[in-house]
């Protein structure tokens, strides 16, 4: 058993679910480029949105309203909240910020009817890319993943092969994907295999 | 392979992420230690099966993760509607009445 | 090396490229552009196989999906392919084809003797009434009836193909690239609206490919082409040639077999062979045409008698004429056109034999001035041939064309065209429910009503013409892409004599004593057989189907349905539209199981979930087992070791030190709110009121039978805040549970429910030495028995990571559970490794857990209990709380008459008489092992280990009434003639006061 060091940052004790397959890349005009964006905060929010203080609290700590309308999202700087359904939201923050956000959730919401649970670790997130996008997409979700279907800044949760997802799409046209921990594996053994006819490339 | 629409999502989404889960408007009777094995029983196990018309209850497990309600055709699968938990059907069979809450706790009580 | 009956010039094929390839054995050419069938004909090839049912020999009779007889065996050992028709199988060089059947050969068949002394030991219902009795017999006939029935074989091999499938969306989804399909994509197209268009060929065009008309002036081929290079340009338009919609399924959903390497070779050398196209249409347009039907007359399936228009289309679109003397039997206009191909290609056409008395059409007029002979008023009425057609008989008919009118006289000829009218290809719209109708003008079946969002174009709606087709094309797709046109096409065509409803030509002897009349040449089935059929009492057309098999296999009934229903109504005394037909089923043409399976296969089958430590189980020789989707470590073998030994030195290490179980795959949910206090009342057996932060318990779940489906442990984190665990396989399912019952019934309740199991990473180390492991990480929390007892939960850090710390115990010795956020589970997981190490830490799997709970008598929801155990039956009345406000889940059934039973299986321990003896798991228990069968079964064993701590064998079991049975001995008899024996004890073999987890 390898033997670790006592003094190690937070960063040097976490392992991504993806760390393992960081190692492969392909040809440099692989069709499809997958990134992970590891060791973001993810944190789940539960609220009311029609109580108005509830929204006013959110608002004060992210700096920006929760998106209300159905399948969308919104950003500002390094945090993206993905509306889940009416009373569900995904805030992902930067990385190791997770914790004040929940802090600050808690403070600013003191005994109001909300829930605020930390999944950091239970997610993770995934750019892909690429002109073999789409196609890759049509093996991998039943969802309508076309541009009249599934505009900038959309978010849908959705089946990914034989897991689920949660995807949203990027001005520059790549899809970021949430995929669950224990899942991981068998998403990227889908990924390489139906990326297979355009080339991957792990960034 | 139904497309149904979700009333939370706001969208038609496909089958694949939805899981049916039973007939619709079966409410729980308030006190079920008043209430006799009979009727008990009828809660738990009786359910109408039409051919038809039918309210039923569908979960959005690979979406939002709701429940909702969906009026569906049994025969034709056609789906008239989906409605939000604690919303009423608007399109029903034309020889019964609609599921009101009155009448589900009235079996029950 | 001859090709005789090849035309020199036309047809759609490519003459500089020669390709050459096997029939059977022989080595024969064709060309590029040929289909293996219309490069057999060009070859002179007449039988291509051998009859299912009777071995007669059969020719090709179609050039399509429609052809029943011509099913080959494709390439070999493991690419072999079985079935496709010759006529679907485009042509390239080396191809290697065989007949499906036929033994020795198609050529001398001996079962054909068999056919032909046993005829009339056949009808229908053969299979039902010979083989039925005596029963035990059924093997035997099996093996005869396998051996000479049946078509193509599958390698046992593994397939060395790929096949993928993709999901794909449109708005105007377009089956069939005819003038009908093609205009529809046009103008769909145009629209700039999401266009998918599909056709079964290599080319797109259809009919327009054999074809001597004009569209607006412009030659049909030539119109067809110009069409689809227009769709290629369209950048909102898939065009998908070789692909086969064969199932439309509910609310416009279709899936589409595109064959992308089939026509290249044997096997798909870069790629995938087949891609499976599952489509989401918001409209869809069929425009699939319609099929020639033959007529039923004697000896109707000698090889050389074919379907006009596959003539025709032999002619025009491949160059090959397949045969010199062409006898062409029609009952409307379109059998003329053939004649004319026919003479046009320098062939004889000895007459067009017409069951109408005064034909009159444009082509009739055309035939006529080319000098080809008309006998009008006349039908054939039998053919006579061995190994090919050589005559027919022609007899006159009267006008209904229902009784023969004067004497029979014979012609010689090699080639019969049978052009007895058109069936609309009705079968996709028949997938979703929607049952066809029967319409007098066209003549055939055609869609019925259908709530899907369905337009019809073409021939599939009876609009047989070219111009009909096409004007029709464009407003059904226009009606699908919600546009308007005004565009008609003209292709002169509009001149055309009525038809003729006719199926069976009369012979001079009934049904049942003329030459037999073939109705289904796939299944063997004449129309004698269908008469037979409906005097048996057979009346329902679904019967007289499933009885005569009239319709079946991959053939679904495509030449013949229509002229078997004409057969049932008049032997019904009803008109067709009341006798109805039977609707076809998906698929439309066999589908490979390899595209169904697509890409979810081997490790891509199912998903297999893995947690944080997975890498260090893989690293120190897991074994593994699969708990639901997750890999779990099962048992961690060392150099050397049986299962049992390694069983037996990790339950050994945890009872006199310490080990270590990877219990992340727990489920865990997280509840936040005021009332999720009062929310676990109602879902668990038990009380929660009390319970204080910093406290865990051990919960049931109950469904409202009052049977246990889950269990768990849940800690109070706050008063606002718990923590719950399920079972490894049941998170999802409890999930859904929760959330069923609060937005359904209780949406009151102030609680929310997130799933975390992927959040937390869990060590779950047990034995007296665990407290002195996590001693030496854990720096901030007391966890001296005083402080931290025996179900307490505290927060602290661990090997410097924030973790959650659970003393919670499912193997009876003191044991803790560290959560920590997965991204640091392989970590702790390490560190504490390390940190166990002076204690001889030992890793331990799923198996030995198994053994250690058992010792203690713990359940396993779903292995031990199987949703008809309540809590009373497992022994468990203590888990249930009997003085709850609220009428938890499942309570009120717990006074059901059955529930409340005292002899109910109930769950006991069972000790084996011989301590040396694991009982199998499954055992049936009875009381008295000498009782004659059958008998009485008394429960079974649910859990069976070695013990090694103990020394002997253990086991769990149901029992009837086993709680008043302690003490007793029951039985195990075994299927190899051992009977075991144990006695009914208390399930908890090991540290019945609970001192160890008590520590």
């Amino acid at each position: 058993m390898t033997s670790l060091s006592a003094n190690l940052s937070a960063e040097d004790m976490m392992e991504s679910s993806l760390h393992h397959h960081a190692v492969h890349t392909n040809a440099t005009d692989a069709g499809v480029v997958m990134k992970e964006d590891k060791f973001r905060g993810h944190v789940n929010l539960r609220g009311n949105p029609q109580d108005t203080a509830f929204m006013v609290a959110v608002e004060s700590v992210l700096g920006v309203a929760l998106p209300t309308r159905a399948n969308t999202s919104v950003r500002n700087g390094d945090t993206v909240v993905y509306w889940l359904c009416p009373n569900e939201w995904l805030l992902i923050v930067a990385s190791g910020t997770q914790g004040q956000l929940e802090a600050d959730l808690r403070s600013a919401m003191d005994g109001q009817h909300i829930a605020i649970t930390d999944i950091s670790s239970a997610q993770t997130l995934v750019n892909l890319s690429g002109s073999g996008l789409a196609e890759l997409l049509q093996k991998s979700t039943v969802y309508d993943c076309h541009e009249s279907n599934f505009p900038a800044g959309k978010v849908v949760q959705t089946t990914f092969a034989k897991t689920g997802t949660t995807m949203c799409k990027l001005e520059d046209g790549s899809m970021d994907f949430v995929i669950r921990r224990s899942f991981s594996d068998y998403f990227f053994l889908w990924l390489q295999d139906a990326s297979e006819e355009y080339g991957l490339r792990v960034a | 392979m139904h497309h149904i629409y979700c009333p939370y999502c706001e969208e038609i989404r496909e089958e694949e992420e939805y899981s049916y889960t039973g007939e619709a408007h079966i409410e729980r009777p308030k006190d079920p230690a008043s209430i006799s094995d009979e009727v008990w029983g009828d809660y738990m196990f009786f359910r109408s099966n039409p051919r038809g018309i039918h309210h039923e209850m569908w979960y959005h497990a690979a979406g939002c993760r709701r429940y909702f309600n969906a009026t569906r055709d049994t025969h034709s699968y056609q789906i008239h509607e989906t409605y939000k938990m604690g919303e009423l059907p608007t399109v029903t069979a034309p020889t019964k009445a609609a599921p009101t809450k009155a009448a589900a706790q009235g079996d029950a009580s | 090396m001859s090709q005789v009956n090849r035309i020199a010039t036309g047809g759609r094929i490519d003459r500089s490229k020669p390709m050459s390839f096997t029939f059977n054995g022989k080595t024969f050419q064709g060309f590029d552009g040929d289909t293996l069938a219309s490069a057999m004909l060009a070859n002179g090839v007449g039988i291509v196989g051998r009859s299912f049912k009777y071995s007669r020999a059969r020719g090709i009779l179609g050039h399509g999906a429609e052809e029943p007889n011509a099913l080959m065996q494709l390439h070999k050992g493991n690419e072999t392919i079985p079935n496709p028709r010759a006529t679907q199988v485009e042509l390239f060089d080396g191809l290697i084809s065989s007949s499906t059947n036929g033994w020795p050969s198609v050529e001398f068949d001996l079962m054909e003797w068999v056919g032909k002394i046993g005829g009339k030991m056949m009808p229908p219902g053969f299979y039902y009434k010979t083989f039925m009795a005596p029963q035990n017999m059924w093997m035997t006939y099996e093996k005869f009836i396998r051996k000479a029935a049946g078509f193509g074989k599958l390698s046992l091999d593994p397939d060395p193909d790929t096949y993928d499938k993709v999901n794909v969306h449109c708005d105007v989804m377009v089956v069939g690239a005819g003038p009908a399909g093609l205009a529809a994509a046009l103008e769909a197209g145009r629209s700039g609206k999401r266009v998918i268009i599909v056709d079964e060929q290599n080319e797109f065009g259809g009919t327009l490919l054999a074809s001597n008309q004009t569209v607006d002036g412009v030659e049909a081929a030539t119109w067809a082409e110009q069409a689809t290079s227009e769709l290629a340009r369209m950048s909102n338009v898939t065009s998908m040639p070789r692909t086969t919609a064969f199932g439309y399924y509910d609310h416009n959903f279709l899936c589409a077999l595109e064959r992308r390497t089939d026509h290249l070779g044997p096997v798909a050398l870069t790629g995938t062979r087949q891609r499976l196209h599952r489509i989401r249409a918001h409209q869809v347009v069929l425009a699939t045409g319609a099929i020639e039907r033959p007529l039923v007359f004697g000896n109707n399936d000698l090889p050389g008698i074919m379907l006009a228009n596959s003539v025709s289309t032999y002619i025009i679109r491949y160059a090959v004429v397949p045969g010199q003397r062409c006898v062409v039997m029609t009952t409307n206009d379109s059998g003329y056109q053939t004649a004319l191909d026919i003479q046009a290609a320098g062939r004889t056409v000895v007459a067009v034999v017409d069951s109408r008395h005064a034909p009159d059409g444009r082509l009739v007029q055309a035939a006529k001035a080319a000098g080809i002979e008309v006998m009008a008023g006349h039908g054939v009425i039998e053919a006579q041939g061995s190994k090919r057609v050589t005559d027919v008989i022609v007899a006159p008919l009267d006008e209904a064309g229902d009784k023969l009118v004067g004497a029979g006289k014979t012609l010689s000829c090699d080639l019969v065209a049978v052009a007895g009218g058109w069936s609309p290809v009705v079968h996709l719209s028949c997938h979703t429910g929607s049952r066809p109708v029967w319409q007098e003008d066209v003549a055939g079946f055609v869609p019925g009503p259908t709530i899907q969002n369905q337009h019809l174009a073409g021939a599939i709606a009876g609009e047989y013409r070219l111009s009909q087709a096409l004007n029709a094309g464009v407003q059904a797709g226009a009606n699908a892409a919600g546009t308007q046109s005004t565009q008609v096409f003209d292709c002169g065509d509009e001149s055309e004599g009525a038809a003729q409803a006719l199926y069976i030509v009369p012979h001079t002897k009934p049904s049942s004593r003329a030459p037999k009349q073939f109705v289904d040449l796939q299944n063997d089935v004449t129309a004698a057989g269908i008469e037979l059929a409906a005097r048996e009492g057979f009346q329902s057309i679904e019967h007289v189907k499933r009885y005569t098999a009239m319709g079946f296999g991959t053939d679904q009934g495509k030449t013949g349905n229509v002229n078997g229903m004409a057969i049932v109504a008049k032997t019904l005394n009803k008109t067709i539209a009341e006798t109805g037909t039977t609707i076809f089923r998906p698929a439309y043409t066999p589908v490979t199981f390899g595209a169904m399976g697509g890409r979810d296969i081997g490790v891509l089958l199912d998903p297999a979930r893995h947690t944080a430590m997975h890498p260090w189980h893989l690293a120190n020789g897991a074994e593994f087992e699969n708990v639901g989707q997750w890999k779990r470590p099962w048992y961690f073998p060392q150099a050397g070791e049986t299962m049992q030994q390694t069983l037996n030195r990790e339950c050994l290490a945890v009872r006199n030190s310490v080990g270590m179980l990877d219990a992340s795959t727990l489920g865990k949910i997280d509840i936040q709110g005021k009332d999720a206090r009062e929310f676990l009342n109602r879902v668990y057996t038990n009380a929660w009121t009390k319970l204080a932060p910093g406290k865990c318990r051990y919960g049931l779940m109950l469904k409202e039978d009052g049977m246990i489906f889950d269990d768990g442990v849940t800690a109070c984190l706050s008063d606002t805040h718990f923590l719950m665990t399920t079972t490894s396989g049941g998170a999802a399912a409890v999930l859904g549970w929760l959330e069923l019952w609060h937005q359904t019934e209780w949406p009151e309740l102030e609680v929310y429910f997130t799933s975390v199991t992927d959040q937390w990473a869990t060590c779950s180390f047990a034995g007296p030495n665990s407290r002195k492991v996590l001693e030496k990480l854990c720096t901030d929390v007391d966890l001296s028995a005083q402080a931290m007892k025996f179900m307490d939960y505290r927060e602290g850090t661990v090997a410097g990571i924030k973790s959650r710390i659970f003393r919670i115990s499912f193997t009876g010795e003191l044991s803790f559970e560290v959560n920590v956020p997965a991204d640091q589970g392989h970590y702790m997981w390490k560190k504490l490794m390390e940190a166990g190490e002076e204690f001889g830490i030992t890793p331990y799997g799923t198996e030995s857990m198994h053994v250690l709970r058992a010792e203690k008598g713990f359940i396993i929801a779903g292995q031990d209990t199987d949703g008809s155990m309540t809590p009373y039956d497992c022994l468990m009345g203590w888990a249930v709380g009997k003085t709850k406000e609220f009428s938890f889940l499942g309570e009120r059934s717990f006074s059901r008459p059955d529930t409340a039973r005292t002899d109910r299986k109930q769950l006991v321990g069972l000790k084996p008489k011989d301590p040396t003896v694991v009982i199998p798991e499954g055992s049936q228990i009875v009381m008295d092992p000498n009782q004659p069968i059958p008998m009485d079964m008394m429960g079974h064993v649910t859990s069976s280990y070695w013990s090694e701590c103990l020394g002997h064998g253990i086991a769990m079991g149901t029992v009837k009434g086993g709680s008043d049975r302690m003490g007793q001995t029951v039985y195990f008899p075994q299927a190899d003639g051992r009977v075991l024996a144990a006695e009914i004890c208390s399930p908890v073999f090991y540290d019945p006061k609970g001192d160890h987890h008590n520590d």
